[in-house]
């Protein structure tokens, strides 16, 4: 997708007809554009205008609980200026996907009763512009779903986002991880193999159920078991998915309990407090997850050091063998067990005519062992002394990463203290009703502790369950080729599971494959974005399973909670890229990157690094940016990229609206301000 | 002493639950490392209790070279440096089985009993999810405590 021209009319603060366009004519290349504005100018307001022409939608995430009717899109002086009539607010669109031009067009009637401000939906209409110049009308009803098909609305905020909230990407909750896996499913074409292996698996499952109608009595008796099984992990993952909303719920009833409390002036620093600590603790209680989870490596270290004594015992014994020769020995038992069969010394003597020398014979062949004891003995004590050399690193490292744990946990401990006795200062406030909101966020908290709970172990259930079916499943394969193939239904059987599994292998290996190629093309572009410092520590981005994001340390070693803003936003932007990048089979990104206050928590040689890479990617690049970010230095180095295309600025007018206003990329210098202004 | 990786390690049947629930918790890696665990302790109170009902459990081609060796040198120091006690390993780990066996037991008296599900006699040992969540911090230090304890029961 590529945006070409936006017309807003009457839209925010955008009064009458006014339009945007993003590309310059005959210059392809020229594919960044900037919007320009102080604050308060309507930046927002055209990102607003972008969400809602494309996907109807009016709330952004970062308008959190704001009510719907302060919400309103149509323009107030316009509504005031015709008070009792309606107001039409539209907002078109036109773009490209695919060598193919959309129009989008899409309104609402508004008008201004007394105080109140009525809004409705009024006109969505999608016009495609074929090849050959024809003009196609995409039905209503179908509009959604083509446009979904462009972008996908699960994933839209990866592809338009504040700069600034983008780098939530990486704090991702659990259901609002659902959500995205989805999406980014969807993009990367995998959820049309998930519909097949559904269907396989439905097949498999009635000629299962007619199998297990049939006379041979084990059989059954498996496919009951699966059965039960298959249908207690759907109930469980349907319990996974209502305990994620029920979660999520709770944490909305959080949000907006808090901007309840926000009206209460007097207590606003101790929320403000409480917030920042609990972030605090968030961060800390991930740390120790982290932690925990790795804990599991140091189990065989630690197990070693309790046969430490046995260890160091039988490597000294092998050491002291060594020393004295025994191993290897001097001379080969073989050759001793030879001279004593033949009754010969090497010289040629008889042996047995001499007793003393028997004897001495015969305490060598004591001392020596065979040639494979010998060389089994220098490799354990090769193996041992190596076990034995980590004793002491092995020991530190425990103690390390116990005393670490022991210092998040007591962390977790002080930061509790502490909401304590700010939520007991936020509840003994004089302020009866804030008492009252404060009691019922902290049983929604504790709601929320329980339920995360739950979910904790119905996850772990469904493991369980799931090892079940794979046990399971095996003993059924070995049943049904007892009972043989020559049944033709229990063959049809075979081979739908087979099929199913087959197309499982496929989609596990694919997802893994895809994830892996997303981790390694977003590493590389996050090491390019990085400033210096950032690159030494910081080496690779890793995609994880449920898509939640991990950066790795030079020691290998998960960095995510240590890192600042700033990195987390280029993290985030990388892993859009190259999600965007896997996404169009590693061509370049087909989805333009609408960024609201781009570079607000970004350094200068982040900036930079932005300006340089960003646009050779991605096909498109649209800055809303503001007077801060976007300085001379900023336009500078965008204009020696030779890829600014088009540069528009937003006035306010006296009467309290925008004009857009386009101007050519070299006078911006002269409007910019410098770093030392 | 070849580390044979064709032979098939078992535990007590009793104990397949717990060998499962360990692992999906995240409290060790794989079967292997939990029975490593079990052999240590077992071998360190010199205790052996052979299984009663045998379980195939994991493979011995999982055993890393290090466990290899502790278990060598286990069998080597209670025979009195014998190299041929350690010659075959299919016996070598039937006798670290042993240990094993007693080792969990050790184990559950002296630490996994509080994380627990209440153990009957119709029931297998199995943990409790909810009891869990620290298990695996506090399991690295109750073997780390062990390695420090100084007593040996003989």
């Amino acid at each position: 997708m590529i945006l070409r021209k936006m017309i807003v009319e009457n839209f925010r603060q955008f009064r009458g007809r006014q339009e945007i366009e993003f590309l310059a004519p005959f210059l392809p290349h020229h594919n960044v554009t900037v919007v320009f504005g102080e604050n308060g100018r309507g930046k927002t307001g055209l990102f607003r205008a972008i969400m809602f022409c494309l996907f109807g939608e009016r709330r952004l995430s970062q308008d959190g609980d704001v009510p719907r009717e302060e919400l309103q899109l149509v323009n107030v002086s316009v509504l005031e200026a015709n008070a009792g009539q309606p107001v039409r607010t539209s907002v078109e669109l036109e773009f490209t996907h695919k060598g193919q031009s959309y129009r989008l067009r899409r309104a609402i009637l508004g008008m201004q009763d007394g105080k109140r401000i009525i809004e409705e939906e009024d006109e969505k209409r999608l016009f495609v512009i074929t090849s050959d110049g024809n003009t196609k009308t995409i039905p209503t009803t179908e509009i959604d779903v083509v446009i979904d098909n462009i972008l996908d609305r699960r994933v839209k905020d990866y592809f338009l986002f504040d700069g600034e909230k983008i780098e939530r990407l990486t704090r991702a909750r659990i259901e609002q991880r659902r959500e995205i896996s989805a999406g980014i499913r969807n993009l990367l074409n995998v959820d049309a193999l998930e519909t097949a292996i559904r269907a396989v698996g439905r097949v498999s499952k009635e000629l299962e159920r007619e199998l297990s109608n049939s006379s041979h009595e084990e059989l059954s008796r498996l496919l009951k078991r699966l059965s039960d099984n298959e249908e207690e992990q759907t109930q469980l993952c349907k319990r996974v998915d209502d305990l994620a909303d029920e979660i999520r719920h709770a944490r909305q009833e959080v949000d907006k309990t808090d901007n309840e409390l926000n009206k209460f002036n007097e207590i606003r620093h101790l929320l403000e407090k409480r917030k920042s600590l609990e972030q605090d603790l968030k961060d800390q209680e991930q740390q120790a997850d982290d932690a925990l989870t790795g804990m599991h490596n140091l189990v065989c270290k630690a197990s070693a050091l309790i046969v430490s004594p046995t260890v160091i015992n039988v490597f000294e014994h092998i050491e002291r063998q060594k020393q004295k020769g025994e191993i290897p020995s001097e001379i080969r038992r073989d050759l001793i067990e030879r001279i004593l069969a033949d009754d010969k010394c090497i010289c040629g003597r008889g042996i047995l005519k001499d007793p003393a020398a028997h004897s001495h014979i015969r305490d060598w062949q004591k001392r020596t062992s065979d040639v494979a004891t010998q060389d089994a003995a220098l490799n354990l004590w090769r193996y041992l002394s190596e076990v034995r050399n980590h004793f002491g690193d092995d020991t530190d490292l425990l103690e390390k990463r116990l005393q670490q744990y022991g210092n998040i946990r007591s962390a977790i401990a002080n930061i509790n203290r502490s909401l304590e006795n700010v939520s007991n200062q936020i509840g003994t406030s004089e302020r009866q009703d804030a008492t009252k909101l404060d009691e019922h966020r902290r049983k929604l908290q504790d709601d929320i502790i329980t339920l995360e709970a739950n979910a904790r172990n119905a996850q772990t259930l469904l493991e369980q369950l799931k090892q079940e079916e794979d046990r399971l499943r095996a003993l059924l394969k070995e049943e049904r080729l007892k009972v043989g193939r020559n049944d033709e239904l229990s063959r049809r059987s075979i081979l739908a599971r087979d099929t199913q599994d087959a197309l499982k292998g496929v989609h596990d290996q694919f997802t893994q494959e895809i994830k892996q190629l997303i981790g390694h093309s977003a590493t590389q572009l996050f090491r390019k974005l990085l400033d210096k410092e950032g690159r030494e520590n910081l080496r690779t981005i890793v995609v994880n399973n449920d898509y939640s994001l991990q950066v790795l340390d030079r020691y290998k070693k998960p960095f995510l909670a240590n890192i600042s803003a700033g990195q987390r936003q280029i993290m985030s932007i990388s892993f859009i890229a190259a999600l965007a990048r896997a996404a169009s089979r590693g061509g370049q990104i087909e989805i333009p990157l609408f960024m609201d206050t781009p570079f607000g928590r970004l350094s200068f040689e982040h900036r930079q690094n932005l300006i340089n890479h960003i646009p050779t990617f991605a096909s498109q690049w649209i800055l809303l940016a503001t007077d801060t970010e976007f300085r001379r230095q900023e336009a500078n180095l965008l204009k020696t990229s030779g890829r600014w295309g088009k540069f528009f600025i937003l006035r306010s007018t006296y009467d309290g609206n925008t004009l857009i206003e386009e101007q050519d990329i070299n006078s911006a210098l002269a409007i910019l301000r410098n770093e030392e202004d | 002493m070849k580390m044979d990786g064709k032979i098939r390690v078992a535990t007590d049947a009793r104990y397949k639950e717990l060998y499962n629930n360990m692992k999906s918790s995240g409290t060790v890696g794989d079967f292997h490392e939990l029975f490593f665990v079990c052999a240590c302790m077992g071998y360190r109170r010199k205790k052996s209790i052979p299984i009663k009902k045998r379980d195939d459990r994991f493979w011995s081609s999982t055993i890393t070279p290090a466990e290899w060796a502790c278990y060598y040198a286990m069998i080597l120091e209670q025979n009195e440096f014998d190299y041929v006690k350690v010659s075959e390993d299919k016996e070598l780990l039937t006798v670290i089985e042993g240990y094993a066996n007693a080792g969990i037991d050790i184990l559950i008296e002296e630490f996994l009993k509080d994380y627990l599900l209440p153990i009957s006699k119709s029931s297998d040992p199995q943990l409790d999810p909810p009891c869990c969540k620290e298990l695996p911090k506090q399991f690295v230090h109750f073997i780390f405590e062990q390695s420090e304890s100084e007593t040996w029961d003989n």
